[in-house]
């Protein structure tokens, strides 16, 4: 029994899949940074190769299709050691009954795929909103986040084009990376803790913070009062970066 | 009056936020969704499609705009409104500036998808439209914003003005908020009927055309792309549910509204023409929600659901369960051969299960088992369909029998009850009589309760 170790890129994975899909036994995938010892799988390094990924990439697409493409990468971004190797066993069986098999929302394997593809894209979609700028140079604004699943890959588009004439960085404090944007581009930059502390540190404080704190005050109907409802939309591992709640 | 005013520009711009974003909050709306702009190079801001949602208050409604009143200084007098002229409440103005620099400022930071302005009305109607237009007009024109504008017409404002602000926002919306023309003249005897609908219709008239027009120019102006809304208050009247759902459902098919918003009412005043109730009735609320979406996305009428006889939806069953019980002669359906618009009128079965369905049917039939797997309430559905033609209710198809399974354990009536907590022992106190049963101290009926199984569509405000 194998375990592949990737590199933790998609292009990685692909590889990956690319080598554990004509094997026979059982066999694991996982990325790099999840790597545990084990007695049972004997472990196989995948180095990425950019011509084993695009081959990947390009069935996936025209012999399965875009959606069985989009829903392996948005597991990819999910957040649990074994979610590679289910990405393995759902390529194979999407190769084995066609892409046609994503209707079957009966079988189990489709369904894990289906509620994990739903919680990586409602995270992404929560995140749209649960980003908290502070603004700690003039035009320039910096946000914390901790989101469960990798989704900055897939907010950077909506917030280039909402604030395209401001600076802005949004620091993913788990994986310590960021999207940085000047202007021009947004791209990812590996971004410490450390780092981020010493920006916000050197910040003055952002007069509009207490503004809308005073306004989140002003707009609750305390007849109405309902915290179950409140942290089922917003759960309380958030609140730790959203300055309303703090 | 223009010296209450300056008194108000005095305060510090905190307090105004306080004062006129509480005064705002009975107002439910709060969804960004229905317009689609993406971002011009230069300018700040982008409406999504499905709307965002920023935050949540303690009432678990969502924040999605910065919901303020320009004023609460108001001229009307109506029993129901926190803002009424006879109220002594902290009264304050917003100038344009003021709400400007504050949406755009939020807006950079993400607290907001963009602006809900909303007025009490102040001198005139006239006036007060001229005023919100001014704050459109500056954020679009001069700021480059785009995000996301919510404004309210003023009912009684000229016909140009409203055309004017439409051009500017996003969503347009007049509240009705008593739902006759008997309890409008009971509790705002200023409004009239007339003025509230005219620009209601308007606004529809113009949407079509000038959607009409962008058929022929694609560069003609789009007016309010996200449509229209309203709001209407349950429990200050004794309007029935039926007809509240027949209002919206007129409204719904002549105006091409977007969306209805009930609000459950809460007691801000006391007044003879007013109820005294303890508790907003948000069971109520929550079941003509839960209608409103059966017109909307199910393809019920409201005639279906409620009729002269039974005017008002029964709280302890949901509206659809209701329903299925009244017309049981065109039950059992077989859920691998059973239309769309069919498998959406079994309790249970929303529409995203029954899309499931439909399309895991495709490949092979369904079993009992797997009907739990596509996220079937089986609880309620197993009394009304068969699979493979097997029928696998508990009970039988007998109303009663099914009544009694699904009825609440705890009498639903009870807990929404608006007008008294009801002591266990109030029948008996009157005839004099010892109770029967000591029941422990704590015992105590619960006041606000949730339907577990019942999704909360009615607070997210989406859609």
């Amino acid at each position: 029994m194998k375990e592949y170790i990737y590199d933790n890129s998609f292009d990685g994975l692909l590889t990956a899949i690319f080598y554990a899909y004509s094997e026979k036994d059982a066999v694991r995938i996982t990325k790099d940074m999840n790597d545990l010892p084990n007695l049972f799988y004997e472990k196989v390094t995948v180095i990425t190769e950019q011509d084993k990924a695009e081959r990947v990439y390009t069935s996936l697409n025209s012999k399965l299709s875009y959606e069985t493409l989009s829903n392996v990468y948005y597991l990819y971004l999910y957040n649990d050691p074994a979610v590679d190797t289910l990405i393995l066993s759902y390529v194979k069986l999407c190769f084995k009954c066609s892409s046609t098999i994503n209707l079957a929302k009966n079988n189990d394997i489709i369904r894990t795929v289906d509620k994990y593809v739903r919680r990586v894209y409602g995270e992404a979609h929560r995140f749209h909103g649960f980003v908290r700028f502070k603004e700690v140079a003039p035009s320039v604004f910096y946000a914390q986040i901790e989101p469960d699943h990798d989704i900055l890959p897939l907010i950077v588009s909506h917030f280039k084009e909402r604030f395209s004439d401001q600076y802005f960085i949004i620091h993913d404090l788990r994986r310590e990376y960021a999207i940085i944007y000047d202007l021009k581009e947004a791209y990812f930059k590996d971004f410490s803790i450390e780092e981020g502390k010493k920006i916000v540190l050197s910040s003055q404080t952002d007069c509009f913070e207490s503004l809308f704190k005073s306004f989140y005050q002003a707009v609750t109907i305390e007849e109405r009062k309902n915290e179950r409802q409140r942290r089922s939309f917003m759960p309380k591992r958030y609140w730790k970066h959203l300055i309303e709640v703090k | 009056m223009f010296d209450i005013i300056e008194d108000g520009d005095k305060m510090d711009l905190n307090q105004k936020l306080e004062i006129l974003s509480a005064a705002a909050k009975y107002d439910v709306s709060c969804s960004s969704s229905g317009s689609k702009r993406s971002s011009k190079a230069g300018s700040l801001g982008s409406v999504s499609a499905a709307g965002i949602c920023h935050s949540f208050t303690p009432d678990g409604r969502c924040i999605s705009l910065l919901k303020v009143l320009l004023t609460n200084y108001c001229i009307y007098d109506c029993a129901y409104c926190a803002n009424r002229k006879s109220n002594d409440t902290p009264r304050a103005a917003f100038t344009v500036d003021e709400v400007v620099n504050l949406t755009i400022n939020f807006y950079r930071r993400n607290y907001i998808e963009g602006l809900f302005l909303s007025s009490a009305v102040i001198q005139n109607p006239n006036y007060t439209m001229e005023m919100l237009t001014q704050v459109l007009q500056n954020l679009r024109t001069k700021q480059n914003f785009s995000g996301y504008i919510h404004v309210k017409a003023i009912p009684g404002a000229s016909q140009e003005l409203i055309d004017k602000a439409g051009l500017y926002a996003d969503r347009m919306s007049v509240n009705i908020e008593l739902p006759s023309d008997h309890s409008l003249k009971l509790l705002a005897p200023e409004k009239k009927k007339e003025d509230i609908f005219k620009p209601m219709k308007q606004i529809s008239t113009n949407i079509t055309a000038h959607l009409a027009e962008r058929k022929k120019f694609k560069k003609a102006p789009i007016y309010v792309p996200g449509g229209q809304s309203t709001q209407l208050i349950i429990g200050a009247t004794p309007d029935s549910d039926l007809s509240i759902l027949s209002l919206s459902q007129k409204l719904y098919d002549k105006y091409s509204l977007k969306r209805v918003y009930y609000s459950a009412y809460v007691p801000v005043n006391t007044g003879a023409n007013l109820p005294a109730i303890q508790n907003p009735p948000t069971l109520r609320e929550h079941r003509l929600y839960q209608g409103d979406w059966l017109l909307r996305f199910y393809g019920f009428r409201a005639e279906e659901l409620l009729n002269e006889k039974n005017p008002d939806f029964d709280i302890n069953f949901d509206p659809k369960t209701n329903w299925a019980l009244n017309n049981l002669q065109l039950f059992p359906i077989e859920i691998n051969t059973a239309p769309f618009d069919m498998l959406l009128r079994v309790p249970g079965i929303g529409v995203r299960s029954a899309q499931k369905i439909l399309s895991s049917r495709h490949l092979a039939p369904l079993n009992y088992e797997d009907l739990k797997k596509l996220g079937v309430v089986l609880k309620r559905a197993q009394h009304f369909i068969t699979c493979r033609s097997k029928y696998h209710g508990a009970v039988g198809l007998n109303e009663t029998n099914i009544r009694t399974v699904l009825r609440p354990k705890l009498d639903l009536n009870i807990a929404d009850n608006p007008y008294q907590q009801l002591n266990l022992f109030d029948h008996m106190r009157d005839a004099k009589m010892q109770p029967a049963v000591i029941f422990p101290k704590h015992f105590q009926i619960p006041q606000k309760l949730l339907l577990a199984e019942d999704a909360l569509t009615s607070l997210t405000g989406e859609i």
